[in-house]
């Protein structure tokens, strides 16, 4: 062989690689350098076929890299796959980082990888960023004073804030993915356990709407807290994600409002209640009055009053004195009070004198049931006296009556009753 | 001087007073001419293998006093990684990159690319950055307060493209 078909040999195959690729194959060199005769040739030949063996080599290698396999080789003295193996030692040192970034190390920065280092700068820049805006979200709701719960569509606690811990009793570890309505929110404010319907802050929390209510969570020592709740939905991609539940123990709050509402309780008992018997006063009387006089006014129905007084009382304060009277009020507003039903309304007119508001019952039946009282009171043993009598005066309402009108009615019969010589019942026309 | 030197970061000097125009920065062709000429003169003295030796017992020396007076050995291990890289970027010794991080064993595989030492050799079938070596094993062995074997696996005179160092802990 001379130079000549030499060049002719490898331009054959170079002409077949340059048509069909180098392939799985690779270049072959086209006969074998230690056949030729001409040493000066047969060592260019040699080197030719070293230059095929590194293009091979490189070629291999090259597609290696293509497919990710950083572990691939080639020989140090493969001058083409040189630049591959800058770029094989940058891949993996890309690999390297992003396993970092994934394992939260943010510090990292990518040195003269061209597009590669700024895209990658730019991002850990983006999660450095991120992860403040993070930190300072935290922050927020450490020093907050409300707690804070993150939780999922369905429930589950992701998050907790310092304060929720504190004010619940639970540390994060123990809190964090359970559900909030098996374990923080499953009861009502007075103990009962919700039914599944009945959780307006877990329904919120599952259909993502706003929440703003009172509400009880129950603490980790089972005690039950009062509490506002605010929860706010989360969407990420436009999707329910969960809410931010944020809330405050209101037990002093409420505390106070249950001793404003007792203290308002015993102002309204002391303004409508008479201080010796404990029955309403007159007070509460005419108010009660005024409502039952409109309800008989406009559905027709009857309504009548008592009015009793003691038969000389003076005599028993001369007698056994002021005590002994307070006793007799006492005790006839209890035997009374005994014998009424609940409708009826029973209160001290003044001194020894008494009403009773007798709603849906006629004159003549009320008369009846003065009467039965007035026996009652009769056969009574009022220790002092023993025995005490009572004159009673009955009126029914009558179209166009007010309260004054159907008291004078009643008291006009009192008085003829006491006229007609005491205990008994009088009532008007 | 005395028959002994021992070397103090000091000892550098104050190039802002020494180099006011010309300042800190010199020729790489200066640097590698002093580090080539001197291996040419101690291997020719001493033997190739103890001139080596030297080297890297120099680079051991320079990577401690490196960690001690320019790297900050409070940060966490992947802090100091970060800043050592930005520190050898910007004294352009190399590009400083992490290929694979064994915490648990201390085993590292770190390559260097543009490297003072050997970036653009002839290959020479042989790695030559013996001083990288103590360099990189000083600084590790100052940070973490274990003793490092650093042994350059790739070299440009290999015929890489970047210096690639396996790093990790003598044992016992």
């Amino acid at each position: 062989m001379d130079a000549n078909q030499v060049l002719v040999e490898i331009s054959t195959c170079f002409k077949e690689a340059m048509r069909n690729g180098i392939g799985a194959e690779g270049l072959s060199f086209p006969f074998d350098p230690e056949d030729i005769v001409d040493d000066g040739l047969k060592d260019i030949c040699r080197r030719l076929s070293a230059v095929f063996d590194m293009i091979n080599e490189s070629y291999r290698y090259a597609e290696l890299l293509a497919r990710g396999d950083l572990k691939a080789q080639a020989s140090r003295t493969n001058i083409f796959a040189m630049p591959l193996k800058g770029l094989q030692s940058s891949l993996a040192h890309l690999t390297w980082q992003a396993n970092q970034v994934a394992a939260g190390d943010l510090s990292q920065q990518v040195h003269f990888l061209g597009e590669f280092s700024n895209s990658f700068n730019l991002m850990i820049n983006s999660i450095r960023e991120k992860k403040i805006i993070e930190q300072q979200f935290k922050l927020i709701t450490e020093v907050l004073g409300e707690g804070v719960f993150l939780v999922d569509y369905s429930g589950k606690i992701i998050f907790s804030n310092p304060e929720s811990n504190r004010l619940l009793g639970y540390s994060s570890s123990e809190i964090e993915n359970v559900l909030i309505q098996e374990v923080i929110h499953k009861q009502q404010l007075d103990g009962t356990l919700y039914k599944p319907a009945e959780n307006l802050l877990f329904d919120a929390i599952s259909i993502g709407i706003n929440y703003d209510d009172e509400g009880a969570f129950t603490c980790k020592s089972g005690f039950l807290m009062p509490v506002t709740i605010a929860s706010r939905p989360v969407f990420k991609d436009e999707k329910l994600d969960g809410a931010v539940i944020a809330f405050r123990d209101i037990t002093e709050q409420k505390k106070y409002e249950q001793s404003l509402e007792t203290i308002n309780k015993l102002l309204e008992t002391q303004a409508t209640t008479d201080a010796l018997t404990g029955i309403y006063n007159r007070v509460k009387f005419d108010r009660t009055l005024i409502t039952e006089i409109s309800k008989a006014e406009r559905y027709s129905s009857p309504l009548s009053v008592i009015i009793f007084d003691i038969d000389h009382f003076k005599r028993v304060n001369d007698t056994y004195g002021h005590s002994a009277g307070d006793n007799v009020l006492k005790r006839l507003a209890k035997l009374v009070g005994a014998n009424i039903r609940e409708t009826d309304v029973f209160a001290r007119w003044g001194g020894e004198e008494f009403v009773i508001q007798v709603p849906g019952v006629s004159l003549a039946q009320t008369a009846i049931f003065a009467d039965k009282l007035r026996s009652k009171i009769e056969e009574f043993d009022f220790s002092e006296p023993e025995r005490i009598t009572v004159s009673f005066g009955v009126a029914a309402f009558q179209h166009g009556d007010n309260g004054t009108t159907l008291i004078n009615r009643a008291d006009k019969a009192l008085y003829r009753a006491k006229e007609n010589g005491r205990n008994q019942v009088c009532h008007s026309e | 001087m005395g028959d002994v030197y021992n070397f103090n970061w000091t000892d550098l000097g104050d190039l802002a007073v020494g180099r006011p125009n010309l300042g800190e920065e010199t020729s790489v062709i200066v640097y590698r001419l002093m580090q080539y000429t001197f291996k040419d003169v101690l291997s020719k003295e001493i033997g190739k293998q103890r001139a080596v030796e030297l080297f890297v017992q120099a680079g051991l020396l320079a990577g401690k006093e490196f960690c001690n007076n320019v790297l900050d050995t409070s940060l966490s291990f992947n802090a100091f990684i970060a800043d050592l890289k930005d520190k050898l970027v910007a004294l352009k010794v190399g590009v400083l990159r992490v290929e694979e991080a064994d915490m648990d064993q201390l085993k590292f595989v770190l390559t260097v690319a543009e490297d003072l030492d050997c970036s653009g050799l002839p290959i020479f079938g042989e790695s030559v950055c013996d001083y990288d070596e103590g360099f990189i094993a000083g600084i590790f062995e100052q940070y973490t307060g274990k003793k490092f074997t650093v042994k350059e696996v790739d070299c440009w005179a290999t015929g890489d493209r970047t210096c690639r160092f396996e790093v990790k802990p003598i044992e016992g």
